[in-house]
């Protein structure tokens, strides 16, 4: 069991719900990954954000653009 | 003094008064490629007759009256994560063999119309996500790592073969191996530099900038690249500016911020000792020091991870799925991983982005740059995973290369590194230089008023 919970089985299934599909040796490490990497993020929970919006910005005008996937 | 050997600033003067030709400078870092690639592993691949044949190209317009500016003729690597129309980005992974790009990028065609002259493509690690760069061996100890992620462009500058190469910067991948291997490396305002044609890590953190040998070969190659493309949808409509330093090494008025926490944390005593020492050269040019407190810090390396991670997985989504074991382990874990992140994980990094742009913009309000450690340790042992601080901090190597650059790339501002010195290993130690959003002219200002104080320094010869 990791620090969050974050058990193997439990790493496969919410990976398959995301569309990946990990073979069974790889669950534990993928989880042990995934469970640092939420430790490190989950610090951000402490910030009061109040209204403060993302920082993803774009312009509402744009100029054309080309862009190579298939739409 | 071998053509290879010099300065990209001294070459272009050479060639502007027909006192070199690009031939005979081109065949000299064709050369020095052939003595040293073998030892370096710098390039995926070098393009010899294509160089020599665009040189003689150069050659011919310079005679003729068509010398179209400081880059013309000049030799250059660029990091194969940029297009160059009808030869493969590799990525240095295997998931992109076959590839071809349909065109040049953004920056590839811009080097190319100002006359520069492509030798070749020089290793990442793998699609930029890591810190070492494993294909390649530092230009200065073999036994060292290249750092990363633009590796091959960092070791082929320092050894002479390239005159200067392009990078990108996605959490220091400019900054970090330009560091390691005593050469400059510029990750340039966020937009100010179009990234359209060269392949994302993290498209809300990525960059594109120069490495060179000098501060005043950062401004040459920065003026060619900068400037709007609406194919990038984060470029800045900004007009031409010549971003070539003047000669001035008056820093009188200037305000240096000096951090009194994060940048000279868990750093490595000589890698203190230089910076302070730099820091302190400059306040000899007439600098005023400034004590600063660097905001948010608890909050640094979530907000780069909670950006970076759930963006490459994004990137990564179809290959990941269609040819998982063509990834090398360490990327291949950390896509896989990133797929259990949450869009609220997303999120809180975005806005946490917004308060630490806000909060390093008043800050900026006080000091006109912010003088700190580049990196807070020299290049480490090649396969040495961590480092133990002398508190018993434990530390993996990325980690430690990542933590003083990245909040540049969380921010978008501008950040220069020069070297500044060696460690009793003959290890070489940057400073970094950060400023306010578009403020690279100070940033190049100070960094080669800086510069002009110390010794030339020589190429890195392990080879």
């Amino acid at each position: 069991m990791s620090a969050f919970g974050l058990t193997p089985p439990l790493a496969a299934r919410l990976a398959a719900r995301a569309g990946l599909v990990l073979p069974t040796e790889r669950h534990a490490a993928v989880a042990a990954v995934a469970d640092h990497i939420h430790g490190v993020v989950a610090v951000l929970r402490e910030l009061d954000f109040a209204g403060v919006p993302p920082a993803a910005a774009y312009r509402a005008v744009e100029e054309k653009e080309t862009h190579d996937a298939a739409l | 003094m071998r053509p290879c050997e010099m300065s990209l600033a001294a070459a272009a003067d050479a060639i502007r008064t027909r006192r070199l030709s690009p031939v005979e400078l081109v065949d000299s870092v064709l050369q020095r490629i052939e003595e040293a690639e073998p030892h370096l592993g710098a390039y995926v691949t070098v393009v010899a007759e294509q160089a020599r044949r665009a040189a003689g190209e150069a050659e011919h317009d310079v005679a003729h009256g068509r010398y179209r500016g400081p880059l013309h003729g000049i030799p250059m690597a660029l990091k194969d994560l940029i297009d160059v129309g009808r030869m493969a980005t590799t990525a240095s992974s295997r998931v992109r063999a076959g590839h071809r790009a349909a065109a040049d990028s953004t920056v590839a065609a811009r080097l190319t119309a100002a006359g520069a002259v492509l030798l070749g493509k020089t290793h990442t690690h793998e699609f930029a996500f890591g810190l070492t760069t494993p294909q390649t061996r530092n230009a200065v100890d073999a036994g060292r790592v290249a750092g990363g992620s633009s590796g091959g462009s960092a070791v082929a500058v320092a050894s002479g073969t390239a005159t200067f190469a392009l990078g990108t910067d996605t959490g220091g991948s400019i900054r970090v191996p330009a560091a390691l291997n005593g050469v400059v490396g510029l990750k340039p305002t966020y937009g100010l530099v179009p990234r359209h044609g060269v392949t994302s890590l993290s498209w809300s953190l990525d960059h594109v900038g120069p490495i060179t040998r000098k501060v005043e070969d950062a401004g040459l190659v920065l003026t060619a690249l900068a400037g709007h493309d609406p194919r990038d949808p984060a470029s800045l409509p900004v007009p031409a500016v010549d971003y070539r330093p003047g000669a001035a090494t008056d820093l009188s008025g200037l305000r240096v911020g000096v951090p009194r926490s994060y940048y000279f944390d868990h750093v490595h005593p000589q890698v203190e000792a230089a910076v302070r020492h730099a820091v302190a050269q400059l306040e000899s040019l007439g600098a005023r020091l400034v004590d600063v407190d660097i905001p948010m810090t608890r909050y640094i390396q979530a907000t780069q991870w909670g950006l970076m991670v759930p963006e490459a997985g994004a990137y990564h989504e179809g290959s990941l799925r269609t040819v998982p074991e063509l990834y090398q382990e360490d990327v291949r874990i950390l896509l896989e991983a990133s797929e259990l992140m949450s869009a609220g994980d997303y999120l809180r990094a975005q806005r946490s982005r917004t308060l630490m742009r806000a909060e390093w913009a008043r800050m900026l309000e006080e000091v006109d740059v912010i003088a700190a450690p580049s990196v807070p340790m020299p290049a480490a042992v090649v396969g040495q995973e961590t480092v133990t601080w002398p508190d018993g901090t434990v530390e993996s190597v990325s980690d430690a290369y990542v933590r003083l650059c990245a909040p540049a790339n969380i921010t978008g501002l501008p950040a220069l590194t020069v070297p500044v010195g060696h460690d009793t290993a003959g290890l070489p130690i940057g400073m970094q230089l950060l400023g306010r959003p578009l403020g690279e002219p100070t940033l190049l200002r100070v960094g080669h008023a800086y510069e002009q104080t110390q010794p030339a320094r020589a190429l890195a010869r392990t080879a």
